[in-house]
């Protein structure tokens, strides 16, 4: 099914004024940027919970705001799925009939949406009781059987700690691929916005100061977190599997990944981080790491943190390296090198769905 | 064997008290629940006027009250033409209590209101739910024991009302005379043992109203909010 976000907003906030306009076909599209860049002010003003001074918001021909015209859709017509940063589950309500606020009597999308997201076996307990990671999917799960026309997601994952949200994602893209929803994802993990958007806004100061493709936009240097590595999010379709691994066809190129949920046929999803890969200038044998992928040095950055951008079929693979080894390779643009990837240290991020 | 006096005593006093809390409720809570969310013109003067019983003596609104109600008064029958029976009768009494307790009740409740998180009931809308579903089944359940603890603070202001009630329901034993006004006559009479069963049947009861909205609160599941 095809849509279309408009929205066009323009408001004073604390430390600068918001100003943002964006049409996008994208079936989930990413909003990217440090704290306090305004993405939750434009999620809110999607959701109808926040009053802007100029704007106008459209999804698929249906205006929602419209601030020249007067016009302002209550939140509660605009049928949006949001998932706030503090979930905001009913604490007198146990998981089943949070489900169930927005969706009554449809038995068969609770329990579909209680599968998709595995909750089955929460559907009894009272929200209190429930782990970060639980609450994170009962409220996307909440969402979802509202039966919304957009999820709104503003740092689903934002209060969990690294390893648990790399556990979460693939329930997301799983939401992603299983539901037909278009969705918005704030986040300032660029790992995940890769993952999951096809499309990403990065904002800085309430403008947006780039667009585009993920793998494009969202280089090492915009992921910018020094203290830890650069994910590189690679998405191919699953050739063959064995017991433990998965062979993923990136286009041009076969990756082997351990096998988690991966079918044969179905699209996956997955992350290697930059400082995992390693560069030879000649093919390497005699080597335990299954994946010895030929490509070719694109850029070279010096400085803090050294870094060469490869390909792998058609997709950028960044690689961190010290200087020295950088100067000792001989790295340079165009230079033939073998990206060595043990299976790993391939994460598989999606969920191995049908779709 | 217990007094008559002391069973019509206890009689009446629960009478009054539960009539009045049940009359008071429902608009105290609704003006609560404005008070804690919306913004309106008028609103300070709505404010000030419901907590005035708090402020002023209830023997001044007992008067008030005596002076509207009597035959040639602005409620009375030459103005209104039929009696309302007010004076002097039990429903007046009522009609006292429920003055006085009903900012005591308003106030509680617009503290429960206030106390649950405005975008629980925002994320009710969002998931569609109706303005009165969001009410019924988010901020209800979740205001539930301030909201019982304001009923409760009522009774018990109905319970122990004295000021108003003795002006305008009068302190006939039988007919109008409750713990508190019965302690009153007692006192007056030199009867210090039936002012002493009184006022034990008063605490009684203040332990009652206490325990059971206690127990009420312990047994609604999943009370913490």
């Amino acid at each position: 099914m095809s849509h279309d976000l408009r929205f066009d907003l323009r408001t004073r906030l604390e430390r600068f004024t918001l100003e943002v306009a964006c049409t996008s076909q994208a079936r989930s599209l990413g909003l990217f940027g440090p704290s306090g860049s305004g993405k939750t002010t434009i999620v809110e003003a999607l959701a109808g919970w926040r009053a802007v001074e100029h704007g106008r918001i459209a999804l698929s021909g249906e205006t929602w705001l419209d601030t020249a015209a007067g016009l302002r859709l209550a939140p509660a017509r605009r049928r949006v799925g949001y998932v706030p940063q503090d979930q905001l589950l009913f604490p007198h309500l146990d998981v089943e009939a949070n489900l169930r606020f927005g969706c009554g009597r449809d038995d068969g999308l609770v329990q579909r949406v209680l599968e998709v997201l595995e909750i089955e076996a929460l559907r009894a307990r009272s929200v209190e009781a429930l782990s970060g990671g639980e609450r994170q999917r009962v409220a996307l799960g909440r969402a979802l059987c509202s039966r919304p026309r957009l999820l709104l997601l503003d740092e689903p994952f934002g209060a969990l700690d690294k390893p648990l949200r790399r556990r979460i994602l693939p329930y997301l893209m799983r939401v992603r691929d299983e539901f037909d929803t278009p969705l918005v994802l704030v986040s300032h993990d660029a790992t995940e916005i890769a993952a999951a958007c096809d499309e990403v806004l990065v904002l800085r100061e309430g403008r947006i100061v780039e667009r585009g493709a993920p793998a494009q936009v969202l280089a090492p240097s915009e992921a910018a977190d020094a203290q830890e590595s650069f994910e590189n999010v690679l998405r191919g379709r699953v050739s063959t599997v064995t017991a433990t691994t998965a062979l993923v066809d990136l286009g041009g190129a076969l990756l082997e990944a351990p096998r988690s949920a991966l079918e044969p046929g179905v699209p996956a999803v997955l992350s290697v981080r930059a400082d995992e890969v390693l560069v030879a200038t000649a093919r390497p044998t005699g080597l335990s790491a299954r994946n010895v992928l030929r490509s070719r040095v694109e850029t070279v950055v010096n400085g803090a943190a050294a870094r060469v951008l490869a390909r792998v079929g058609a997709q950028p693979v960044w690689v961190d390296l010290t200087d020295a080894a950088i100067a000792e390779l001989g790295l340079a643009a165009g230079r033939e090198v073998f990206l060595v990837i043990k299976t790993r240290s391939c994460r598989v991020l999606s969920s191995g769905s049908a779709r | 064997m217990i007094d008559s006096a002391v069973v019509d005593a206890v009689r009446i006093s629960l009478l009054v008290a539960g009539v009045s809390t049940a009359i008071v409720a429902a608009p105290a809570i609704a003006l609560g629940r404005l008070l804690a969310r919306r913004e309106f013109p008028g609103r300070s003067i709505v404010e000030t006027l419901a907590a005035l019983p708090l402020y002023c003596p209830p023997t001044a609104f007992g008067f008030l009250l005596l002076y509207a109600l009597r035959r040639d008064g602005a409620l009375g029958r030459e103005a209104l033409g039929i009696d309302l029976g007010l004076l002097l009768t039990w429903r007046g009494a009522v009609l006292a209590s429920a003055i006085m307790s009903f900012p005591l009740v308003m106030r509680t409740a617009r503290v429960a209101f206030e106390a649950v998180p405005e975008r629980l009931e925002r994320m009710a809308a969002s998931l569609g739910a109706s303005r009165w579903q969001v009410a019924w089944s988010v901020t209800l359940p979740l205001a539930r024991r301030g909201l019982l603890a304001a009923l409760l603070v009522g009774f018990s202001r109905a319970l122990g009302e004295f000021g108003a009630t003795v002006i305008v329901a009068g302190n006939i034993p039988g007919r109008t005379q409750t713990l508190a006004t019965g302690i009153f006559d007692a006192l007056q009479l030199g009867d210090d043992a039936r002012a002493l069963e009184l006022a034990a049947w008063s605490v009684a009861l203040g332990f009652g109203a206490v325990w059971t909205s206690e127990w009420l609160m312990r047994r609604s599941p999943r009370r913490r909010a």
